[in-house]
């Protein structure tokens, strides 16, 4: 295994596009409902409007396309699979190719590509969402989104809370774990070889020091928090204020309009 | 906030960041879709015995965020909703087996607790996994394939050995560091 030498954390990419400066609440709101009617979708009409926002998505993101594709490869593999079941189980039509016991149908090929195409625009959407939110938007949109469920428990306050300092601590924690690893390595530990118990085992030595170190700094945050009055939940004051404008809006309208369209269309 | 409330949330968070990391830094390699042997339930299960199952569920569910933050798959939104934030938060149920009295905290007690709370777990999140694989694969592959085998075989895969893992790794942390294990 090769060291852990880059601390890039995320798929998130900085610049300064419409994507970006949009209010992650209403990108989440956008993402999630999109995800749902992707299904509702059911002929040209409504998956060319799909592909249609899509790919304005893709534009408006200003991200090079390479970066996009790369979010998308582990699930290319997928696609391919269920291409191919569709083209090798789907019967109906005319038969378009024969190969010893394989048949490819009409409706085998159609199958293949409304659902390829569907798992596509799903992926992309949720990598588009992962490339123009930092990690920290993401989480002071979720707060703000789930403050609703605080009347019935749900602490949405300390999770949002908790979240920030585990993305704050991620960096740190990573290069923390390198360095052990390496300081365990020049005292001739091998992490890569050996049979499975024996590759566990070792990184027991890793872990203990992660770990001790880890809760050494949390109870000097707490302290620190403490000290400085900490006291949580309401009343609280933050660093970044989220600001809802024109654009979010628009956002919300645009999805709206896409919602009752595909509703139509589905007929 | 009284102490030991503030002291946990802020455990929580840092073991959350910890299984962050490990999730993303596979032991053994297994499938090109995630499906790989990692140590992601490791922090959750000692935050789970250190300090409770809830504060256990609590640490599932921020890493399965995180994860979801960091390296997205997303097929369908009842399937983004199953496989991070509540299949991770299943986790934390480790902590229904935390020894509460002293004479619970012997050798034998303890592994037994462990053993149990960590196949808890796993079972759970097996079975949140499995039920959200036939719900997306449904969604997608042809009507005469099941989608049921397919999950099956696909999470037992990598959730088998994930909670072998993490069980021997538990009870090395138990007997080489308790004190990391059960707070004194």
């Amino acid at each position: 295994m090769s060291r852990l030498n880059h601390p890039v954390i995320g798929q998130y990419i900085p610049a300064d596009s419409f994507l970006h400066r949009l209010d992650p609440r209403a990108k989440l709101v956008f993402v999630f409902v999109f995800m749902m009617i992707v299904f509702l979708a059911k002929n040209a009409a409504g998956y060319s409007l799909l592909v249609g926002v899509a790919l304005s998505g893709v534009l408006l993101s200003r991200i090079p396309l390479p970066m996009i594709l790369r979010g998308i490869k582990p699930v290319l593999y997928l696609i391919i699979l269920t291409a191919l079941l569709h083209l090798g189980m789907t019967r109906g039509g005319d038969v378009w190719w024969e190969l010893g016991p394989i048949t490819v149908y009409e409706q085998g090929v159609v199958q293949a590509t409304v659902i390829s195409l569907r798992f596509l625009i799903l992926v992309l959407m949720g990598t588009l969402l992962t490339l123009t939110t930092s990690p920290m938007e993401l989480t002071d949109g979720l707060e703000r989104l789930l403050c609703p469920l605080t009347r019935v428990g749900v602490p949405a306050q300390d999770l949002a809370l908790m979240m920030s300092i585990a993305l704050r601590f991620i960096p740190t924690l990573w290069e923390e774990m390198d360095k052990i690893m390496m300081a365990q390595r020049a005292r001739g530990a091998d992490f890569d070889s050996g049979h499975l118990l024996r590759r566990v085992k070792s990184y027991i030595p890793v872990l203990i020091p992660l770990f001790i170190s880890a809760f050494r700094r949390a109870e000097e945050l707490a302290l620190a928090m403490e000290a400085r009055g900490y006291r949580g939940g309401k009343g609280r004051t933050r660093i970044r204020e989220l600001r809802w404008k024109k654009e979010d809006t628009i956002l919300l309208v645009v999805l709206a309009v896409l919602s009752i369209s595909l509703w139509w269309l589905r007929g | 906030m009284p102490r030991t409330r503030l002291m946990t949330l802020v455990e929580v968070a840092v073991m959350a960041a910890i299984g962050g990391i490990l999730s993303i830094f596979p032991v053994i390699k297994l499938w090109p879709q995630g499906g790989s042997v990692s140590l992601v339930m490791v922090p959750v299960a000692l935050v789970a015995f250190r300090r409770g199952w809830v504060a256990g569920v609590g640490c599932g569910l921020l890493v399965g965020l995180i994860d979801l933050m960091l390296g997205p798959f997303i097929l369908h939104p009842v399937q983004v909703l199953l496989d991070y934030p509540v299949s991770f938060a299943a986790l934390g149920l480790a902590g229904l087996f935390r020894p509460r009295w002293e004479q619970e905290r012997s050798a034998r007690s303890l592994g037994r607790r462990l053993a149990s709370g960590i196949v808890l777990a796993g079972l759970v999140r097996f079975i949140i996994h499995f039920i959200s694989g036939v719900i997306w694969f449904g969604a997608f592959a042809p009507k005469a394939f099941s989608p049921a085998l397919y999950s099956f075989f696909y999470n037992i895969s990598y959730i088998f050995p994930e909670v072998l893992v993490t069980l021997v790794i538990m009870l090395l942390l138990t007997v080489k560091a308790p004190r990391l294990v059960l707070k004194p």
